[in-house]
């Protein structure tokens, strides 16, 4: 780039190109919701298919995934970032969007367990809906919109059925809200990146 | 009509670059910055440590690879430097067309 002396109608140009510049960097998130989406069906139905042989084990299903995920989403990350030059505005928010869900989860986990009570099955698809719904808008993403509108009315529903009716809604909300979507979202991604 | 002056340390074409890929990200390294300016690598480096003298960007040193890696990022100082600089253009550009 050459130095020279501004006018401030170049100037102007020049704002304008920079920006269009670094809107044009973006990260891959596809890989969260099909990792997540993959591993939490497996554990609702490995869940399921214990309760309806009477075994205690299913429930230990969760704090497995809810590790294995968590450890997997760390080292994705690390080594995007790593590989990243550039951090968006809407990174940091999506990581903070998901942090925030992730505390909020577990602090109503932990409450209601010290409190005697449980979170319900579908409080949790409820919840989720709401960080769903927001990656989508701030992505512009509609089938994560809808994802997130899906946890939201299937949860709704979750609250009137039994066990069973639960678990089927929340592989159905897990199929189509994240993974669908995940799935959509990666061939986006990889036609942008060889565009 | 008298006109505000124009920031010194923003009128100028390298500096100017890089306040404004930076003001749409969140931080960005040195190659990024690079990549994008088309600048060589000296001119640069002079240029990011003027505006970190002056408060517009926080620079982050660290290593990546065992390489140096120089990841920057606006300032709160240089957002505000950055939304005046714009504004002072418009004026001048609106009054050239009247």
């Amino acid at each position: 780039m050459m130095e020279q002396e501004l006018t401030p109608s170049e100037s102007l140009k020049l704002i304008e190109t920079m920006i269009g510049q670094a809107k044009q960097s973006f990260r891959r998130n596809s890989f969260y919701f099909l990792m997540w989406g993959v591993l939490l069906i497996a554990a609702m139905v490995f869940n399921y298919v214990m309760a309806l042989q009477d075994s205690p084990i299913g429930k230990y299903a969760w704090p497995v995934v809810g590790l294995l995920g968590g450890l997997l989403s760390w080292l994705h990350g690390a080594r995007e970032t790593k590989e990243q030059h550039v951090r968006t505005i809407m990174d940091r928010m999506m990581i903070w969007v998901w942090a925030g869900y992730l505390a909020t989860m577990l602090v109503i986990m932990m409450g209601s367990g010290a409190s005697g009570g449980a979170m319900s099955a579908a409080s949790i698809i409820v919840l989720t809906g709401l960080p769903t719904f927001l990656t989508g808008q701030l992505m512009r993403f509609k089938p994560l919109i809808f994802g997130g509108v899906l946890f939201w009315v299937l949860g709704a529903a979750a609250y009137f059925v039994d066990m069973q009716a639960v678990a089927l809604l929340y592989i159905a909300a897990m199929l189509f809200g994240y993974l669908l979507p995940g799935y959509l979202l990666k061939r986006q991604e990889d036609g942008l990146r060889t565009a | 009509m008298a006109f505000a002056p124009l920031d010194p340390v923003l009128h100028n074409q390298l500096r100017l670059a890089i306040v404004s890929l930076l003001v749409s990200v969140d931080s960005a390294d040195f190659n990024f910055l690079l990549e994008k300016t088309s600048a060589t690598r000296g001119n640069l480096s002079v240029q990011i440590t003027k505006l970190k003298d002056e408060g517009y960007v926080t620079v982050k040193k660290t290593f990546k690879d065992n390489y140096p890696n120089t990841r920057c990022s606006l300032s709160a100082k240089g957002l505000k430097a950055f939304e005046t600089y714009v504004q002072a253009i418009k004026e001048y550009l609106g009054s050239a067309e009247n």
